[in-house]
């Protein structure tokens, strides 16, 4: 038998597909909008920042094409969030919840692009030994060291990311949105890249050629590493891997618990089961074995899927069967 | 673990703020082409003909750009050593550190521009020979790359008596 929550009232807007969401998590996600679109503006008015004080410097050319590729997450959420919202059609059975999957690649791709293109740009650097120019501006009739402004650009366009990313990382973990949670691994990397920037810039100020381009290459490091740890978890996700906590460091709980509550049924003598995550919600297959004389009626089997749903809020779609023997097709998700 | 990385790199290079510590100036160059210039009381220059910015028919370079440099010696207290050559040479010794600044009628939009350092522009006039009513080039100088000392002095020299000053 098969059940999906059916609460389905037009006028509530916080829900993905037809799940409905707790109050908590519906407040989680409108904050999580609000976030992205003062991100998108933030982020703007930071590329028109760099734009200005770019000069002929290489690096804060590399720094402006990094802010744009910083647009691609949030952009890529608020079109996930959107899309996640629609209800199941006859071509879309399962809903739309997927698009988390697709915004999630995107921001990983995005992110281990920024990494990749810092890494070839700063280690080149290195190599060739370049000893980077920065020269004076003009600035009301005052001759200043251009370093100066470099250093307050970067001031400007790192606070905004360190701030926001630090108010996003809960939110994605309540609402068990990875493309958030890629959006706040973004943000660490624009407030890193504009630290290091900024010790860069000192160090070149103080005859340093290679500080630059060693505090750059030392951070882009951690962003490939985050970039690619990002690409494999949103890919995995879309092989239907089983279902892991928001920032994939391991297997969701609820994975376990499904079967420990079947477990614990009187009438159950085993029972094997399959969760995988289809973006915000997760999709559960499971399988339980009746004690020799216990009969799997239509309430019990009710009242087992209810206790499931009680589990979670991201429990959505349960699919419960009885069966003569566990399938063997599927493997224990025990350690 | 990441972040750890983060402030490694924030300590090792404040640690070398400190190495360099004592009296140090920002900006400074990284070669030490202005406390060389000083020192040794030579400004090493190269020349590039260039009609109406730089004439090199006489003893010495004459013209609009070699007299600046001439009078931005003066004010440093040294004295000019002049190496005529074309662009290309002048570059390549820019780039060896055998001289260290280079004039011949230069714009900012000159191909060198990832082989040495240029001025930001002391003068800007009308194209030569340009076909669009009120087309402008920038003039600027050539310094050797990422020498931001001598760079940021002869920048700031150039704005308080420059031709646009």
């Amino acid at each position: 038998m098969s059940a999906g929550s059916d609460a389905a009232d037009e006028g509530y807007s916080a829900r993905f597909g037809h799940v409905e969401l707790p109050e908590d998590e519906a407040g989680a996600l409108r904050r999580a909008k609000r976030l992205e679109v003062v991100t998108l503006a933030f982020m703007g008015s930071a590329i028109a920042v760099v734009y200005l004080t770019m000069g002929s410097s290489q690096a804060m050319k590399t720094a402006w094409i990094e802010d744009m590729l910083a647009l691609v997450p949030p952009l890529a959420f608020l079109v996930a969030v959107r899309r996640a919202r629609k209800r199941p059609t006859p071509d879309h059975p399962y809903g739309y919840h997927r698009s988390t999957a697709i915004g999630h690649l995107t921001a990983a791709v995005a992110l281990l692009v920024v990494g990749l293109s810092l890494t070839v740009d700063s280690a080149l650097g290195l190599l060739r030994a370049e000893h980077p120019p920065i020269g004076t501006t003009e600035l009301l009739g005052h001759t200043v060291w251009s370093g100066w402004l470099m250093i307050a650009a970067m001031t400007y366009t790192g606070i905004g990311p360190f701030v926001l990313g630090r108010l996003k990382l809960p939110l994605a973990e309540q609402l068990h949105d990875k493309v958030l949670y890629a959006d706040a691994d973004m943000q660490k990397a624009d407030w890193m890249t504009a630290a290091g920037t900024i010790v860069g810039v000192l160090g070149i100020g103080i005859g340093l050629w290679w500080a630059d381009a060693a505090a750059a290459l030392l951070i882009s490091l951690s962003i490939v590493r985050d970039g690619w740890k990002n690409l494999r978890s949103s890919s995995d996700a879309l092989m239907d891997q089983r279902a892991r906590t928001f920032d994939d460091g391991r297997p969701h709980p609820v994975t376990i618990e499904v079967d420990e509550v079947l477990r614990g049924l009187p009438w159950v003598a085993d029972s094997r089961s399959r969760v995988r995550d289809q973006g915000h919600v997760f999709h559960i297959e499971a399988f339980v074995r009746p004690r020799a004389g216990e009969v799997a009626d239509l309430e019990r089997l009710e009242e087992a899927v209810a206790m499931l749903r009680e589990l979670d809020w991201k429990i959505h779609d349960v699919v419960l069967m009885p069966v003569r023997d566990l399938p063997e097709t599927i493997p224990d998700p025990r350690p | 673990m990441r972040s750890a990385r983060a402030s490694y790199a924030v300590v090792s290079v404040l640690a070398a703020f400190m190495l360099a510590g004592c009296g140090l100036s920002v900006p400074t160059d990284p070669d030490g082409t202005l406390d060389r210039v000083r020192s040794d009381g030579v400004l090493r220059v190269g020349a590039s003909p260039s009609p109406g910015w730089v004439d090199v028919t006489g003893e010495r370079p004459s013209g609009r750009e070699p007299e600046l440099v001439e009078r931005f010696a003066g004010d440093l207290g040294v004295e000019v050593e002049w190496t005529v050559g074309g662009e290309e040479h002048l570059v390549r010794l820019l780039e060896d550190g055998a001289i260290d600044l280079a004039v011949g009628g230069v714009t900012d939009e000159n191909p060198w521009v990832d082989k040495v350092g240029l001025t930001r522009h002391y003068v800007e006039v009308s194209a030569a020979g340009a076909t669009e009513e009120g087309a402008t080039e920038k003039h600027v100088m050539m310094v050797p790359m990422g020498e931001n000392a001598f760079q940021s002095e002869l920048e700031r020299w150039l704005d308080e008596n420059g031709p646009d000053s």
